[in-house]
């Protein structure tokens, strides 16, 4: 029954709960211990609430720097299943393409990569460390409404003299804005009117594309997820959060309708989303959106991949 | 040549273990020498194992009364071991090499579906192989270091897990 509980997926998931910031000013906002114990108890999650009961507490709040240091560990933890996986490449297999098709489409000067929500920065640090952004010319850049991961970004990218820079603040106001949004486990984090408000906010007049990595949300995914993160991941936190992820993602028709629907200028699809033609589906898919005269060359440059790429419209 | 292949198995597995604690305590891109510390520790420890284990063989060897009887003893048990270890290694390791073919599917397959459930089973391996060594074994003195082994064995890895959590306890504290 537990278990089950936390895989609801109308509810937040803990790192939702227990580091907040205002929305306006961005500084850290003190978090009740109570408060997300008693969200959790709505919905009967004794995994979750178990979790958050280990996590310390000074006068009734969560103790801002202890869950500073917790968050650091789980977003390691997070950085090696993204290696098993080999997110990176992932990423670069399709942004390669993107970007050809951008630069066939005429654009000439540095296309500006933005990372939304980028945590600790593993896509943009990765990126930054295995292709040759001058080449290339593109410029990355991560964001993230947390100060601490993008501290611990920086410091990160710092150590390994990496080109690339993280900001905390909003990935799509003017002075970040970039010409391809991307974003891993984050967009399912956008639920009900909050999705169509997310993606709305990719119509920039610069922005030419968006690719946004989640999860695939299909009968087993919950149990290949807890299975999974049973054997690899250590903390608490990670445990829970990792396989509610999974089952709050939000399916292909729901990506695909409300990114149409938000964005008409753009032609949106999902990709990757089956392996070699099977039935049997990634674990990641990719909500595609790219400005429509870019529609045809990015088919083209896709080559034998084409067939990886769902109704793009 | 039994002893030898249970050896270089132990440091395999080590090596392994080595690796494994170290798997998401690390968050930089480029990690080939963080990894081959991990790798070397692991095969430290191993070895410290090992040579623990030779130690405490030689010694109930050279204590026994019928010295012969306990080597040919050891000796099959050793071999009904290798009848679980080395298909279990090998599984691991064709595993490992599946990950050197260049498609991205195929390598994360290979954690999924092989090498995470490989892992979760690695103390019912150890406990099933050491068992069924000494299942006819006929003196006590190999059933007591198969025991012996078998808890050196599983300690191992979480020894190393400790170490490795304390050293990221460590520096995620200097950082914040």
């Amino acid at each position: 029954m537990t278990v089950f509980a936390s895989w609801n997926p109308t509810q937040p998931e803990i790192t939702d709960l227990i580091v907040q910031h205002d929305a306006w000013t961005l500084e850290r906002v003190k978090v009740r211990k109570l408060d997300v114990l008693d969200t959790f108890s709505r919905y009967s999650n004794g995994q979750a609430m178990r979790a958050v009961k280990q996590l310390p507490e000074r006068e009734g709040f969560l103790d801002e720097k202890e869950i500073d240091r917790h968050l650091l560990k789980v977003h390691w933890e997070m950085q090696r299943l993204a290696e098993e996986f080999y997110h990176g490449h992932r990423v670069w297999e399709l942004l390669r393409v993107v970007i050809a098709s951008i630069r066939h489409a005429g654009v000439r000067q540095t296309i500006r990569i933005v990372d939304v929500g980028c945590g600790i920065g593993y896509v943009t640090r990765w990126l930054a460390a295995n292709v040759p952004l001058r080449d290339y010319s593109i410029e990355l850049v991560g964001m993230d409404l947390n100060g601490t991961l993008i501290n611990e970004a920086n410091r990160l990218a710092g150590a390994e003299q990496l080109p690339c820079r993280f900001v905390q603040g909003d990935a799509f106001s003017k002075e970040h804005s970039g010409h391809i949004f991307t974003s891993t486990g984050v967009i399912h984090h956008f639920r009900g009117q909050g999705l169509p408000q997310f993606l709305g906010r990719h119509e920039q007049p610069e922005t030419q594309a968006f690719l946004h990595f989640d999860f695939q949300p299909w009968l087993l995914a919950p149990v290949g997820a807890w299975f999974f993160h049973f054997l690899r991941m250590r903390t608490a936190v990670a445990r829970h959060d990792g396989v509610l992820s999974a089952a709050r993602a939000h399916g292909a028709r729901t990506l695909s309708e409300t990114a149409r629907n938000a964005l008409p200028e753009f032609a949106s699809g999902i990709y990757g989303a089956k392996i070699w033609n099977t039935p049997a589906p990634r674990v990641f898919h990719t909500l595609i959106g790219l400005r429509r005269p870019l529609v045809e060359e990015f088919r083209r440059q896709l080559g034998r991949r084409r067939s990886r790429l769902g109704e793009l419209r | 040549m039994t002893l030898l292949a249970l050896y270089l198995l132990a440091l395999l597995d080590g090596l392994l273990c080595g690796l494994r604690s170290s798997m998401g305590r690390s968050a930089v891109i480029r990690k080939t020498g963080y990894y081959r510390r991990a790798a070397f520790q692991g095969v430290a420890g191993a070895q410290v194992i090992s040579t623990l284990a030779l130690m405490v063989l030689l010694v109930v060897a050279a204590s026994s009364s019928h010295r012969d009887a306990v080597r040919a003893d050891l000796e099959g048990a050793a071999s009904r071991m290798l009848w679980v270890f080395v298909p279990y290694a090998v599984l691991v390791l064709a595993n490992l090499a599946l990950r050197l073919v260049p498609s991205n599917d195929i390598r994360s397959a290979t954690s999924v579906f092989m090498l995470g459930p490989l892992t979760a089973i690695r103390p019912l391996v150890m406990i099933a192989g050491v068992f069924y060594g000494m299942f006819s074994s006929r003196l006590l003195e190999t059933r007591v270091l198969g025991m012996f082994v078998l808890l050196l064995m599983l300690s191992l890895e979480f020894a190393l897990n400790r170490r490795a959590d304390r050293r990221q306890e460590r520096e995620i504290r200097a950082l914040l």
